[in-house]
């Protein structure tokens, strides 16, 4: 019997160890080991205003901490019943294609690129090709640019708040944003072109189960109210704890989540395939020059799904502005907020996949349960299925090689550790069931 | 120091910001890159060589047995260790938990920048130092002075609640500058004053406890110490 033993998967973020073990042709076993410390944000947020729970709550992780603290905002406003101006869902919509755009390219070009071209990261693979490496970080520059005009800080927003902003951009801010956002999405065209020569490594595998949110309206996009799953399953959000089952892992620091026992995948890759068909533009042109299978059995493909949304968020980015670039802001008072119990449950798509946050408070605005399950948690039963796929179809190769494609799967579902270990499920009564 | 100071970059229990703040100097990273000699990134690069340190930046607090180990041989490794992030330097939300501490309750810290996340610009100040061979300069004054500087409407005088007063400054006042309040991210100021801050906030009509609470989010233990309670 052959063991595999990842201990430290690098280019990701946070701590993560892979274990498999092989019997001949046979995967026998995939432990996926989530380890990152915890940090007790349970504890934390319990009994604490409800205006501390968003700034509390987005650092659980840096890279989506836009997507955490909006959505932290939003849950609140839920529970509270704060009214949300047309103004300022615009506006956080563009918060969150910042994050998309930072998020994603970091991933592509920083952490999974030097995979595919034969490098060890970033630096090494900048001698190389120096001209993708500089048009990379230009794009993920931008997606930052956008972060701290509209949050007030690329990590960590300071600028939401409940209802509204602190401050609002000018119009020669958002002119300027504008022309960044323009000059990247000239720069994908040849990067699309680039990707589409990569090839991707085959397995054997199933259909993947996916699952997003489906997005409200007609077009793409990260918000909505019905959760759908690839196989016609549907349940509203705030109905998630019965849409899919969480179970203690005995190996890892994060939950495992599965659906009547299968597995399912979040993330890039699920959106494309449950509503690739919305996009329009480029990056519907993107999506036919990548060829990615439709419906997936590899995921790897997810790198370049998250390539296709890259041109998406670029160009509705571009779009906001110009809208907003045509109406003007209007600089309305802030909401009032009338402090009540209430519970308030909000689902939103990540660049990893889904999150969920869900928070009650008591007469005083006081937390007494809150739960927030994470895109890398989500997706931890997904990858050891998919581990097993691409062992048996690679059974017969040298152990170093073998290790090679596994880490490369791992970072293709892009796991943010810091996020799914720092699972916060807690109840006033029960105290908290796990860390 | 060297030509090209050996540099190994480490994230213990964290959300990973301070590691992200230097991936995000988009503009410097390739320029720092040539000018290190990069012997450990784990979180952006595979193949890391480790051995022997000039530099240490370590981000994050300890909450685990897994953690202490890495200090510690990370300690035991370099010339300078710095602790990056406020996490790292006051043990943040970990320690507010009683789930981690700030690298200083177990090795030898020679340099901390604080924030959550640690500004860019004080980040690349630092390096700047030191590959001129030099520790770079701690910052002693609070977000106040910035804020005043930038001329921003005083939010505690508009009946708001606002850490200012007791927090170190470097981030250019912020918050304040955006009509929000400082929450106190950067963790305690060097040498708050802590009785006239104290004055200044009761006089605003804000509880003592209000403001303590608000403090311990990030940095609960630099008020632990005798005489510098906030309350
Ligand atoms: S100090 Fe802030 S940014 Fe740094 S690791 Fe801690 S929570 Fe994250
Ligand atoms: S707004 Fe806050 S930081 Fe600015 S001067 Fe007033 S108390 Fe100080
Ligand atoms: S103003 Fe306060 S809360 Fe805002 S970034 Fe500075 S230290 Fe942090």
């Amino acid at each position: 019997m052959a063991r595999i033993h990842i201990d430290h998967i690098s280019r990701v973020e946070g701590h993560g160890a892979l274990t498999v073990e092989l019997d001949g042709n046979t995967v026998r076993d995939v432990k996926l080991n989530l380890f990152e410390g915890m940090r007790g944000f349970e504890r934390v947020v319990l009994g604490r205003p409800f205006t501390e729970i968003p700034a509390i709550i987005c650092r659980i992780c840096a890279i989506c901490s836009a997507g955490h603290a909006i959505t932290a905002h939003m849950a609140v406003e839920k529970a509270l019943g704060i009214p949300v101006p047309a103004q300022t869902e615009l506006l956080r919509e563009l918060a969150f294609l910042g994050m998309f755009i930072e998020s994603h390219s970091l991933h592509v070009f920083a952490l999974a690129l030097p995979d595919y071209l034969g490098y060890a990261g970033i630096a090494d693979m900048a001698q190389d090709h120096k001209e993708v490496v500089t048009k990379a970080l230009q794009i993920k520059k931008t997606g930052n640019a956008v972060q701290e005009l509209i949050g007030g800080r690329a990590i960590h927003h300071v600028n939401t708040t409940f209802g509204g902003f602190g401050k609002l951009p000018s119009q020669s801010e958002v002119r300027e944003l504008r022309a960044q956002l323009a000059n990247c999405l000239t720069d994908m065209d040849g990067i699309v072109e680039l990707l589409a020569g990569l090839s991707t490594p085959d397995y054997a595998g199933e259909e993947i189960l996916f699952m997003a949110i489906r997005p409200a309206g007609d077009g793409y996009g990260f918000f909505g109210d019905t959760i759908v799953f690839s196989d016609g399953r549907e349940a509203p959000v705030d109905q998630y704890k019965t849409a899919f089952q969480e179970t203690e892992s005995q190996y890892s620091n994060a939950k495992r989540s599965t659906v009547d026992g299968l597995p399912f995948m979040v993330g890039a890759l699920a959106r494309i395939n449950l509503f690739g068909d919305r996009l329009t533009g480029k990056a519907a042109e993107a999506l036919a020059k990548l060829q990615i299978p439709v419906p997936s059995k590899n995921a790897l493909y997810n790198n370049l799904a998250q390539v296709v949304e890259l041109v998406y968020a670029l160009e509705r980015a571009i779009e906001i502005c110009d809208q907003i670039l045509a109406e003007g802001l209007k600089a309305e008072p802030l909401p009032e907020v009338i402090v009540r119990s209430g519970q308030g449950t909000v689902a939103t798509e990540l660049p990893r996949g889904t999150l969920y946050h869900s928070f009650s408070f008591d007469d005083n605005g006081l937390v007494t349960a809150a739960d927030v399950i994470t895109p890398t948690a989500l997706n931890q039963a997904s990858v050891e299925q998919e581990i097993t796929n691409l062992g048996t179809s690679y059974a017969g190769q040298t152990e170093d090689e073998l290790q090679f494609l596994f880490e490369r799967l791992v970072r293709a579902y892009d796991p943010c550790i810091s996020c799914s270990v720092h699972i916060v499920q807690v109840k006033a009564e029960g105290r908290h069931t796990i860390d | 120091m060297k030509a090209k100071p050996r540099i190994g970059i480490y994230g213990l229990t964290s959300c990973a910001g301070d590691q992200l703040v230097l991936v995000n100097c988009e503009d410097e990273l390739l320029t720092i890159l040539e000018a290190v000699d990069l012997r450990s990134f784990v979180m952006a690069h595979s193949d890391n060589p480790e051995g022997e340190l000039d530099v240490a930046f370590v981000e994050g607090a300890v909450t685990q047995e897994s953690d202490l180990e890495t200090l510690k041989d990370v300690r035991s490794r370099a010339q300078i260790l710095i602790a990056i992030g406020t996490c790292a330097v006051w043990g943040g939300i970990p320690y507010l938990s009683g789930m981690g501490t700030p690298l200083s309750d177990h090795v030898q810290v020679d340099y901390a920048i604080p924030g959550c996340p640690i500004e860019k610009t004080q980040l690349l100040k630092a390096i700047a130092s030191l590959l001129r061979g030099d520790l770079p300069l701690s910052l002693p004054h609070p977000v106040c002075l910035e804020c005043t500087i930038r001329e921003n409407n005083c939010l505690l005088q508009a009946g708001e609640i606002c850490c200012g007063p007791l927090t170190a400054g470097g981030c250019n006042a912020r918050c304040p500058s955006l009509n929000r309040a400082c929450f106190g991210c950067r963790g305690a100021s060097h040498d708050p004053n802590y009785v006239s801050a104290r004055q200044i906030l009761e006089k605003h009509g804000f509880s003592v406890n209000e403001v303590r609470q608000r403090l311990a989010l990030f940095s609960g233990k630099a008020y632990e110490k005798e005489g510098t309670q906030v309350g």
